[in-house]
């Protein structure tokens, strides 16, 4: 028989062997490329696969990136998704959970505690959250305004200043960036996160999975204070109440038109959402009767509820969004940060499907607003007016007499060297456009694409800024445009600009 | 050797080949982004194993690496100290996910396995036949001989 000893039956051997590994070597290969090309194969359950997109390997943009992990619904994901791409198994998602229900609320029993202390940590890594006010400035209803910049400086350097002297080139590559984007903490369900001022009083939607990362005094005041264009001799429509279901009636009729009523009524009605639902698709422990678009956007404005713009597949693609005010929607002719959405009416119906997936509807519970309804949720989001500006002129401008030195100087810097006034002009501080601020010219990432220029009328009552929240003052803004538009803004002359924008 | 030891050989033979193209296999597709089945659980076990300091993706290039490495040293008949050493990690490794990811192993734990959770389960036999292969292998340098234990 076989003697290994023997030369040639041991070179016979060494050959076979590296025959069958080479063979199975090449055949994986070209399978893994048949795969890739043919897009048939399925991963285990609903996981988003990982694969790359057809033909774009051969895209500069991918440089650096990795393919997103294969996971199913409920696992964790990296915290810097911006560094990953792919595409998934299918657009369309289903309704099914990857295990039992009781299951899936042990699994995040054992996995939430862990999770979070991740999230803080991370967070802490990325922020010093010291949560100092800024003397003297209030948001409109009264809550403090935080200090800022707050994002952790890279490395030894002392000063944003310093920072901003290095070119996008340097920053990419010394991986320098302090305001890179932010993902959902648990991305592969991602979906809506309350605030905690809105869970205590709405324990309803604590979910069992995940919590909000960003502390509360750095997100809007709650409930904040709502004005009508059509009252304005009112000031302060809501007298510091959360307008709900309940009370809604007593304090809006004689005051609203019947249409406006029923639209407003319309906002405030929950309804099933993709994970807030009577199904066992959802993360909250007892079934739900759903989210109402007040419970994010209160009393017309917003709690920094936050979500994943609905644009793009896989969900791991989406990008975090937190929710904007609706305190002047009447100006827009934009809305949403990604799909140029041209109208009120419109985005409360598309707003219907709240993952952007009209396919799980069925199962988890159609809204099936009909078109006149979401028609006068228009009517109503279009009476919704800005916080009162009193040292704003009606061409707004800052009045001299009221304005103070920073403010006036502000004003100067914001339509000169700071180049603000490019994108942000008019009664709403917009211009309502997209712009592709082409961020990823300083980190490591995929490129985030054209973005929508927010208003910046009644700014200071909606931290934290930018579609994801990765600014959380006003300060952190102004040095993500100080470093992406090369600005060189000295220390003083940000602070200028910051009183300016708190004066919008 | 004789004819006989010869003849009570083949069956280790056999399953020293079999083991070795499976491990090989097996751990080849998971250097490739999601070609391996076994991706998602494999990675998610390792990366929470390793306290998230692995990427699952890292974890199955590691995971792969060493597949492949088992693999081949069955097929040539080998056993380098450092290959049955990631032989014994891996036997304890590969039942992991019932610990870490008990949800997806289980329909009811833990009597009723989901098909992950037979996956699993079934690597016992790949595992007790290993180790039968490998104490049956000589070290490195040395000739195959059935186990004299
Ligand atoms: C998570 C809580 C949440 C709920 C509930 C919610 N929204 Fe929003 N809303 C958001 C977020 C986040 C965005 C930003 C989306 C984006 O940028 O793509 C947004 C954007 C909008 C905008 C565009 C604002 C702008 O400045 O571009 C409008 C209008 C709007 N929502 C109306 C509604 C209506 C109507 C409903 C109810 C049908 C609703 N929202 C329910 C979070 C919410
Ligand atoms: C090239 C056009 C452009 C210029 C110039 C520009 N912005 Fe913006 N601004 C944008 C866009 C686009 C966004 C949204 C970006 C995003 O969310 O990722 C934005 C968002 C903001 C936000 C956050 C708003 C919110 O609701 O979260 C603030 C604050 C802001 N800009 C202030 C400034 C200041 C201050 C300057 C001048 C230093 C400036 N912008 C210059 C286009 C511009």
């Amino acid at each position: 028989m076989v003697d290994l000893s023997d030369k040639t039956t041991k070179a016979i051997t060494i050959g076979a062997v590296a025959l069958t590994v080479v063979g199975l070597g090449y055949g994986i290969k070209k399978a893994y490329d048949r795969d890739k090309v043919s897009e048939t194969s399925q991963v285990v359950g609903d996981a988003t696969a990982a694969r790359p997109a057809n033909g774009a390997l051969t895209s500069p943009n991918l440089e650096g990136l990795e393919l997103y992990p294969t996971i199913t619904k409920g696992l964790r994901t990296p915290f810097d998704l911006w560094r990953y791409y792919g595409r998934g198994v299918s657009s369309f998602g289903s309704p099914e959970l990857p295990m039992k229900f009781e299951q899936w609320v042990e699994f995040h029993r054992k996995q939430k505690p862990e999770l979070m202390e991740d999230v803080r940590e991370y967070m802490a890594s990325r922020y010093d959250f010291h949560e100092t006010p800024m003397e003297g400035y209030f948001m409109t209803g009264g809550k403090p305004i935080m200090a800022g910049p707050v994002a952790r400086l890279p490395g030894d350097f002392e000063s944003f200043e310093k920072l901003a002297e290095c070119p996008p080139d340097k920053i990419r590559s010394d991986d320098l960036f302090p305001y890179k984007p932010l993902a959902h903490p648990l991305q592969s369900t991602a979906h809506m996160l309350f605030p905690r001022s809105w869970i205590a009083v709405h324990p309803e939607h604590e979910r069992l999975d995940v919590d909000m990362d960003i502390p509360e005094a750095y997100l809007p005041e709650f409930p904040p204070p709502m004005f009508l264009t059509t009252h304005k001799e009112l000031g302060d429509i809501s007298g510091g109440r959360e307008i709900t279901f309940d009370n809604y009636y007593d304090i809006f009729d004689g005051l609203l038109t019947p249409e406006q009523m029923e639209g407003l009524k319309e906002l405030l009605r929950p309804t099933p959402t993709t994970w807030f639902n009577q199904t066992s698709h959802r993360i909250t422990l007892e079934p739900s009767d759903g989210v109402a678009c007040f419970d994010c956007h209160v009393n017309g404005h917003t709690n920094g509820a936050v979500e994943l713009g609905p644009d793009s597949r896989p969900n791991m693609a989406r990008l975090r969004t937190d929710t904007p005010t609706m305190r002047g929607n009447y100006n827009l002719m934009q809305l949403s940060s990604k799909r140029s959405i041209r109208s009120m009416d419109h985005f409360a119906e598309v707003e219907e499907y709240f993952d952007g997936d009209p396919g799980m509807q069925q199962a988890l519970g159609p809204r099936g607003a009909q078109r006149q309804i979401t028609n006068r949720m228009a009517d109503f989001n279009a009476i919704l007016d800005y916080p009162p500006a009193p040292k704003l002129s009606p061409m707004m401008t800052l009045y001299s007499d009221k304005a103070s030195e920073a403010e006036l100087r502000g004003e100067e810097l914001f339509h000169g060297k700071a180049k603000c006034a490019t994108c942000h002009y008019g009664p709403a501080f917009v211009d309502d456009y997209m712009h592709d601020l082409q961020v990823e010219r300083f980190y490591v990432g995929r490129p985030e694409g054209p973005i929508k220029t927010f208003p910046l009328r009644g700014i200071k009552d909606s931290p934290p800024y930018l579609h994801d929240g990765r600014a959380p003052t006003l300060h952190d803004a102004v040095e993500f445009f100080n470093l992406v538009l090369e600005l060189h803004l000295t220390r003083s002359e940000k602070d200028d600009l910051v009183a300016y924008l708190m004066a919008l | 050797m004789s004819r006989s030891e010869a003849k009570a050989m083949q069956p280790f033979t056999m399953l020293r080949i079999s083991l070795g193209i499976v491990y090989f296999l097996f751990g080849f597709l998971k250097l490739f982004p999601d070609l391996s089945p076994a991706e998602m659980l494999a990675g998610e076990t390792l990366s929470r194993v390793s306290g998230q300091l692995l990427s699952s993706r890292d974890a199955l290039r590691v995971l792969g690496a060493a597949e492949c490495a088992i693999g081949v040293s069955f097929l040539l008949g080998i056993r380098p100290k450092v290959v049955f050493a990631i032989f014994l990690g891996h036997m304890a490794g590969t039942i992991l996910p019932l610990f870490v990811l008990p949800e997806l192993m289980f329909k009811v734990a833990p009597f009723a396995p989901t098909m992950h959770g037979q996956y699993v389960i079934k690597n016992l036999i790949i595992a007790a036949a290993g180790w039968a292969v490998l104490s049956s292998m000589g070290n490195a340098t040395g000739r195959m001989q059935p186990s004299t234990t």
